[in-house]
């Protein structure tokens, strides 16, 4: 029997209800690949967060299935499919418990019983790439919340895993802060893991994701790379979301030949000097 | 007469190495709306918290320079009578609600101020009806959206009739819609009301569309004070303080704006703006 290749992720039909409640996921199937970096986007309360915390068996369905490497998650333990998904919450404050930065990093590490001087060493390498080296021993809640969120991110790092997921990694944090965030993630994207983050901003979809999922009241509304997905507004519109400023402005530019899928500033700027190129090279 | 004013206003917090805020000097007119906004750590909140009176009531620390409301020192007004004149909403809403019910919710800070039943009713009826959420009035806080929630808080503050609306990060935890909705019931009571509205914000988008002035606030200076397109003019030093430029306003920067004419604040002007430059 040959083995199809694996889904690294596959959710088959899946509903999730708390307690007898409405179901906040409805019939949900999607397919994620090894290598990926996918967005999760939608209103609040759309089940964007319900729906990740299946990935690593936080919560399992109340129907259907989701299998991580080909393994259901239903009968896993949470600590084993840690191995493979490494979940960062929304609020690092519901993460981190304890009273140095180092014994914190090194946790997860711990419970997978791995030797000491490897332990230090994964320690170090996570707390460096996340640029808080020298804060070892620093009392996590001294730490403003961007650094204790890059804390709760090293913990994660340090873990090895395959998959990384990130719920609101950049929410409450300034400019710089979120762009240091997200190029640490685009670069662990870039290290072959894969990569899956809900967030709010969409300009931070546009920048750095391959694919986004747009949620609403449970269903997956669109699926697809970020540029088509941005290009119809009117879509977005149903999960209470807009497109980036600078992509609702190419749309409202269809008449001067500007594509409705334009996601960067840069690409903006580059199409109107070619479109003003153009119009001068026709006029001489 | 300014609603606020901030002369020389320098405080440390106990035992730290430097101030929190330095020298600042501000002065602000009845029925401004103002966006204050500038990377975390640079004194945004401390800066709030010295106009609602926590500090120096509630915290510790050293303070120099004056703070005025309505001509009045604050150092000498207890914060009973600063809440009747300086609303505070938070960045978090659930950190600040604490009834079940969104009425009760309302009726808190009344009743510690001692109005009569027949007065609270008035300004809770009025308060949800200017931020839109009448219909929420008897429903559990726990069942709101985010969105709904910071309506809620702000109703609270409204109640309370301020002069000044002062909102610490909204909208951080909220939806792009949940955003937009908190923004137009901020203009709203702005130009309808006349409420003077302070809001420490990091999405510059939206202040550059409803505020009518933008103060940059870092390392607890405030260095650069004036109206939206003034500021988002400065665009190399905004990128060097890490306070994020409107992507439209950015563009056009990028084509060589730099006056009020040719730096779109939304993406509508922006629109216009590329439309007359292309036919050109």
């Amino acid at each position: 029997m040959t083995a199809a290749r694996q889904n690294l992720i596959k959710v088959e039909n899946l509903t999730y209800q708390y307690n007898g409640e409405q179901p906040v996921l409805k019939n949900i199937s999607l397919e994620i690949d090894r290598g990926e970096c996918l967005a999760v986007i939608g209103q609040n309360g759309s089940g964007k967060t319900t729906l990740v915390k299946h990935f690593n068996g936080l919560l399992k369905p109340s129907s259907g299935h989701v299998y991580i490497n080909g393994l259901e998650t239903g009968p896993l333990k949470v600590s084993t499919l840690a191995r493979t998904v490494g979940y960062v919450f929304q609020n690092p404050d519901h993460q981190i418990f304890h009273d140095t930065v180092g014994k914190e990093v090194a946790f997860g590490l711990k419970n997978l019983r791995l030797p000491t001087e490897e332990i230090e060493h994964r320690v170090t390498d996570a707390l460096e790439a996340v640029g808080l080296t020298g804060h070892y021993l620093t009392y996590p809640f001294n730490l403003s919340k961007g650094q204790r969120q890059r804390v709760a991110l090293a913990s994660v790092l340090a873990m090895h895993t395959e998959v990384i997921v990130l719920d609101e990694p950049t929410t409450g944090q300034d400019y710089r802060e979120s762009a240091q965030i997200m190029d640490m993630v685009k670069k662990l994207h870039e290290q072959g893991h894969t990569i899956i983050f809900i967030t709010h901003d969409m300009s931070l979809v546009a920048r750095y994701a391959d694919r986004t999922v747009v949620l609403c009241e449970g269903q997956i509304l669109a699926d697809g790379p970020v540029r088509t997905v941005f290009a119809r507004p009117e879509l977005l519109a149903k999960s209470y979301l807009s497109p980036p400023q600078i992509t609702l402005l190419a749309q409202g530019l269809g008449k001067h030949a500007i594509p409705p899928d334009v996601i960067s500033v840069r690409e903006m700027y580059d199409l109107l000097l070619k479109a003003r190129a153009d119009k001068i090279g026709c006029c001489c | 007469m300014a609603v606020l004013e901030i002369k020389n206003f320098t405080f440390s917090y106990p035992q730290a190495l430097r101030p929190a805020l330095n020298d600042i000097n501000l002065s602000v007119e009845k029925g401004e709306f103002i966006g204050i906004t500038g990377p975390t750590g640079a004194g945004k909140t401390t800066l709030a918290c010295c106009l609602n009176g926590i500090i120096p009531h509630f915290q510790g620390g050293e303070a120099t320079g004056r703070i005025f409301l309505h001509g009045l020192s604050i150092f000498n007004k207890s914060t009973a009578q600063i809440s009747r004149l300086v609303g505070s909403v938070f960045q978090d809403p659930e950190a600040q609600i604490i009834s079940s019910e969104v009425e009760q919710e309302l009726a808190f800070g009344l009743e510690n101020l001692g109005f009569p039943p027949g007065e609270m009713e008035k300004r809770i009826s009025e308060a949800l009806e200017l931020t839109g959420i009448s219909d929420l009035r008897y429903r559990s806080t726990i069942a709101l959206s985010g969105g709904q929630k910071q309506r809620v808080a702000i109703a609270c503050a409204l109640a309370m009739r301020p002069e000044i609306l002062l909102l610490d990060e909204p909208t951080s935890e909220l939806d792009p819609v949940g955003t937009e909705e908190v923004f137009q019931i901020l203009g709203r009571l702005n130009r309808e009301q006349g409420i003077t509205v302070l809001v420490i914000e990091q999405k510059t988008e939206q202040l550059a569309a409803h505020a009518g002035r933008i103060l940059v606030v870092n390392e607890g200076a405030l260095v650069m004070d004036g109206e939206p397109w003034q500021v988002f003019a400065r665009q190399k030093e905004l990128q060097a303080i890490g306070v994020r430029i409107p992507q439209v306003t950015r563009l056009a920067g990028m084509l060589g704006g730099s006056d009020k004419y040719s730096l779109p604040l939304t993406v509508e002007q922006a629109r216009i703006y590329i439309e007359r430059l292309v036919r050109s």
